[in-house]
Parts: structure tokens; sequence; C-alpha cells
């Protein structure tokens, strides 16, 4: 294997870090994120007991920010992993099968498609997150779900759409047509030959959805119909924007780790991208 | 395939796109726990709602329920919004959301384009060199951070700190056109450094093969000059690309700048999404997300005769069918 550039080790190792966090950040001996600590109100980054600081509530960033990871990046790779499974299988099967069912779902991705993201996520979210008695709460679990299920609608067609191109041309190849002639089963063609020459076009895609996922939560959560009372990076800046003008550096901690946890994925999609198109020109 | 089917087709497939948007829109507010009437019109009398039902179509079912909102919005009648004191017209918001929405796109596009083209001719032109790293390098990590990041450290910066421009509103050209502008270059900024990065980066690339062909080495060594050969005879066949995602950019950023809008209190067509959401104006939202899949469809089209004129050699080949 080559050996990977300084950004990518450090793009790995962020990514690395948010995924430890993510999983273990409850056990590290932080301070508790949804703690007041009343004396220590808007405190500045680097200050003795709060590295990051605290907002104007008494809140400690840095232990927010690390809490935040987990939301933050089980809904992305939730969305990317359930979205990216479903479009990956509906692009596949519209590519090989071609016909009416290539006709269908390319008019499904286009409707899909014809909608901004966010659009679309705002209104799923809405409908989706509407209580019967609507004057009681969504629960912060049910609206988790709901993002989840929103996005991933909303990946489907963007992932559909390119594990269909990536399909078409591979479908194509003489290999395939060989396999066929052979009287190989369609259901073991697309297993053998397609998918494992999709699967990497497609993982760099998720890498940059990841990073659509990231900033889609977070975008929903400044509008107020994704993660409540801070429990997101998104959540943490729509907070922090109360203060925007007395404490900025509330604003900082999570902008911060989200630009830098989507340079990172995006970082990555590029040099997955990148190895497949040398892998490609030596063919 | 003759050019008039051919658009004959194109168009029909995008009324069809159009069509199941729309109805789509329209399945999903039928799954809505509540009944609508109710959200609408919580403060009312039964019989109020009832009449309201029978007004909106909400008795007939999903598909009678949808040809009906369809009847209306095609003669412009985009439905009501509905408030404690009364009602409001949504193709009146739309009116005053519309060119807050097409001004900040054209001038998000203008900006864009104005940076991104002579940049993506440079690190082209100077591939694999310092100039092209510096750029390609620090307008990839611009293009990762969101938006709003961008747009809140502006305020933060541009807006409290050094207090230059104004943070909240929108100002109509009628009113001063410096005003107007003013208060148009945060939300622009924002969105533009995105668009930047992506615009610069297909131009680039598509220049680099282009710089390759044989008619570049001809050109050279008939002793144009390398501007010249950059800007008169690459530049416009590797525009393709770059002009078809301006294009579909363009129909994004009509409703899809939701968070640059609610930010800057520019109040565009994304905003009218959200509030909709917000307010519980299901009416409302559907015809406003049926206008943003139209906006979305046209720009589609002017990609398909666009790309004809940029590129004689695709006006008779069927564009991504």
């Amino acid at each position: 294997m080559r050996k990977f550039t300084k950004p990518t080790w450090f793009a790995i190792g962020w990514l690395g870090l948010m995924m430890f966090f993510s999983l273990f950040g409850w056990l590290l001996p932080f301070k508790p994120w949804n703690f007041v600590f009343e004396d220590d109100l808007e405190v500045g980054l680097f200050s003795s007991g709060h590295l990051l600081g605290t907002d104007s509530n008494g809140y400690d960033l840095l232990s927010s920010a690390v809490a935040g990871t987990r939301m933050s990046i089980f809904i992305a790779i939730a969305a990317v992993g359930l979205g990216g499974f479903i479009g990956s299988v509906l692009g596949i099967l519209a590519a090989y099968l071609r016909g009416k069912i290539d006709t269908v779902m390319v008019t499904v991705f286009n409707v899909g498609l014809s909608v901004p993201n966010l659009v679309l996520a705002l209104a799923l979210v809405s409908v989706l997150a509407t209580n019967v008695d609507i004057n009681q709460a969504v629960p912060t679990w049910r609206r988790v779900m709901v993002l989840i299920i929103s996005l991933t609608i909303v990946l489907i067609p963007i992932l559909g759409r390119i594990a269909r191109g990536a399909t078409l041309s591979w479908s194509g190849r003489e290999f395939v047509t060989a396999a066929r002639s052979m009287g190989m089963k369609d259901s073991k063609i697309i297993l053998r030959h397609i998918v494992p020459n999709v699967l990497p076009a497609l993982i760099a895609v998720a890498f940059l959805a990841v990073g659509v996922v990231i900033i889609a939560e977070a975008s929903l959560s400044i509008l107020g119909v994704g993660i409540p009372d801070g429990a997101s990076w998104g959540g943490m800046i729509a907070r922090g924007r109360n203060d925007l003008e007395y404490a900025p550096h509330v604003l900082y901690v999570p902008i911060v780790f989200l630009a830098l946890t989507v340079i990172s994925t995006n970082h990555l999609g590029d040099v997955v991208r990148s190895k497949l198109d040398s892998r490609e020109a030596k063919v | 395939m003759s050019r008039i089917s051919f658009w004959l087709q194109r168009i029909a497939q995008l009324l069809i796109v159009l069509l199941l948007v729309t109805f789509g829109v329209s399945l999903l507010l039928r799954l809505v726990p509540v009944d609508l009437a109710t959200i609408l019109l919580p403060a009312s009398s039964e019989g109020e709602r009832e009449i309201l039902r029978a007004e909106l179509g909400f008795d007939k079912g999903p598909i009678g329920y949808y040809l009906q909102w369809l009847g209306n919005f095609v003669q412009g009648d985009f439905g009501k919004i509905y408030f404690s004191g009364g009602t409001e017209e949504v193709s009146d918001h739309l009116k005053q959301a519309m060119p807050r929405s097409l001004l900040l796109m054209v001038y998000t596009q203008i900006l864009s384009l104005v940076i991104a083209v002579p940049l993506g001719v440079l690190s082209a032109y100077r591939a694999g060199r310092r100039a092209d790293k510096i750029i390609s390098n620090s307008l990839f990590a611009l293009s990762s951070v969101p938006n709003f990041a961008i747009a809140l450290l502006l305020v933060i910066f541009v807006g409290v700190k050094f207090a230059w421009l104004p943070t909240l509103g929108y100002v109509p050209i009628a009113e001063g056109y410096w005003e107007h502008l003013k208060h148009m270059i945060m939300p622009v900024i924002s969105l533009s450094l995105g668009l930047i990065a992506t615009y610069t980066r297909l131009l680039r690339a598509d220049m680099i093969a282009a710089l390759r062909e044989d008619y570049v080495t001809m050109a050279a060594s008939k002793g144009l000059s390398d501007r010249r050969i950059l800007w008169r005879h690459v530049l416009r066949p590797s525009s393709m690309t770059l002009l078809t995602s301006a294009a579909l950019s363009m129909g994004a950023l009509i409703g899809g700048a939701i968070v640059i809008e609610s930010i800057f209190a520019t109040y565009g067509i994304g905003f009218e999404v959200f509030a909709a959401i917000g307010g519980r104006q299901y009416i409302a939202l559907q015809s406003t997300v049926a206008v943003i899949a139209l906006f979305y469809v046209f720009f589609n089209l002017v990609v398909d005769v666009g790309s004809g004129f940029v590129d004689p050699r695709t006006r008779d080949r069927r564009v991504n069918a």
C-alpha cells in the first residue's frame, strides 16, 4: 500500500478520534456535558477547569462537543449506511436490469433530486415528527429516529444515481457478457462481478455523504427541528447563536469540530477516488 | 431522433417529475397523524372546520385532494396561510420572497463564477505547480466548511466585532441600491464560497483534459500566446460541466438557502418553507415546495438548451436521459 500523505494521516486520525469519542466518550473522565456549572458562566477558551470554556448557561463546551460527537456521528453513519445500502441496491438493479425498472427508478431518483436536500429533509422531519397530540413534545429518541429516516430518504436518490451510473459502465464489460453467456445467474453476476467493481466508487461517495449528512443534521438543528438541547454539534450551534455577540467562542467549538470532521471525510473520499482513478488508468 | 421529438420527450419527462413531486408532497401531508383542518383552524368550531375540509378537498381522498390542489395551483391559486386573525394568500408571500431568493441566487452565481473561472483557468494552466496547489488545497478546505459556519463567523467578525455590515434583514433595491447590497454581501459570500470551490474544481479538471488535445499543441505551434489559447480555445469547450453544475445549483439555491436566509433574516423562498413548517401551514408548504421544484425543473431545461449553445455537438444527442 502506498504511503499516505500528512493530510490523509490527519484525516484518519481525526476521524478515528471522533469515532473513539462517539463510542467511548462517555467512559472518559470528562465533566458531565449537561451539567450546569453555575460558578463558571461564559468562561473563555483554554481556562483552567474548562479547557474549551463554558457557555452562558454554564455548560462545559469540551464535554458538550465530545458528547455531541456521539449524536452527530451516529446519525451520519446510520443514515449513510441505510441510504447507501438501499440506494445502491436500487441503483445497481436498475442499471443491470435496464428496461422499465430502470425508467421507473430514474424517474424516482429525479423526483427526489428535484427538491433541495434540506427542503426535503425539513418536510419529512416535520411530517414524521408530528405527534397525534400536537401540544406534546416529541421525545429525543424519536427525533433521532425521524432524522435518520429523513436523511436516509434524502440520500437514496443521490447515492442510487451514482450506483446506477457506476453499474452502467461495468455491466457492459466483456467479463459480464462472458459470465452471462456461460449461464451464470443474474444474482450471482451482480454479487460476483458488479458489486466488487462498483463498491470502491460507492465507498468514496459514502465518505462525502457522511459530511453532507453531518452538515444537514446541523442545519436542521440550527433551524430548531433537529436535535434539541445542544446534544449534537448542530444543537450546540443553535444554542450558541443566542450569545453570539458576547461569547462567540461558544460557536467556535462546535464549528471547528464540525468543519474538521467534514474536511476529513471529504479528503478521505477524495483519496479513495483518486486511488480508484489510478487503478482504472492501469487497466 | 429528430430535434422536436427530443425536446417534447424531455419536457414530458420533466413534467412527469413535477407531477410526481407535487403528488408526493401531497401524499406526505396525508401522513400527518392529525386532522389538518384542526391544525389550520385550532380555535374554530367544528362547523367551520367542516367547511374548510370541503373547501380544500381534505374529505376527498388523496387523489381527489391532489387534483383539486393541482387545479388551483395551475390557475395561480396557491392556497392560504391560516392564523388566528384570518388568512393570507400564499401567493402574496411568494411574491415578496421570490425576488429576494432570485437576487440572492443571481448575486451568488455572479460572484462565484467571476472568482471561480479565473482561478480554474489559472490552476489548470499551472497544474501541479505551487499556484495550483495553493488554490486547490485552500478551496478544498473552504468547501468543506458548511455555509452556516461561514455565515456565523461573518456575523461575529464583520457584523458584530467591526460592525461594517448590517447582520439582519433585507432592503429592496427601490430603497437604495447601496443599502440593498450591504444587506446582501454576507449572505452571498456565505453561499458563494462552497460554489467557488466546486466550480473551480470542475473547470480545472475539464481544462486539464482539454489542454492535452491535439488542437492545443497545434495552436501553440502556430505561435498563439498561452493567454489566447487558454481563454479563446480551451475555456469554451471545457465549460460544459461547469455550466451544467451552475445551472443546477441555481435550482438548489432557490429554496435551498434556508439556513442562510434564516441567519440573515433575508426571508426568501427557503424561509417560506421553514415558516410554513414551523407554523404548520401545510397548504403553504405544498405550494411552496411545488414552486421550488418548478424552478429546479426549469433550470434543468436551461441546462439542456444551454449545452446545445456551448457545445453544438450535444444538440442532437440525448443529454442525461
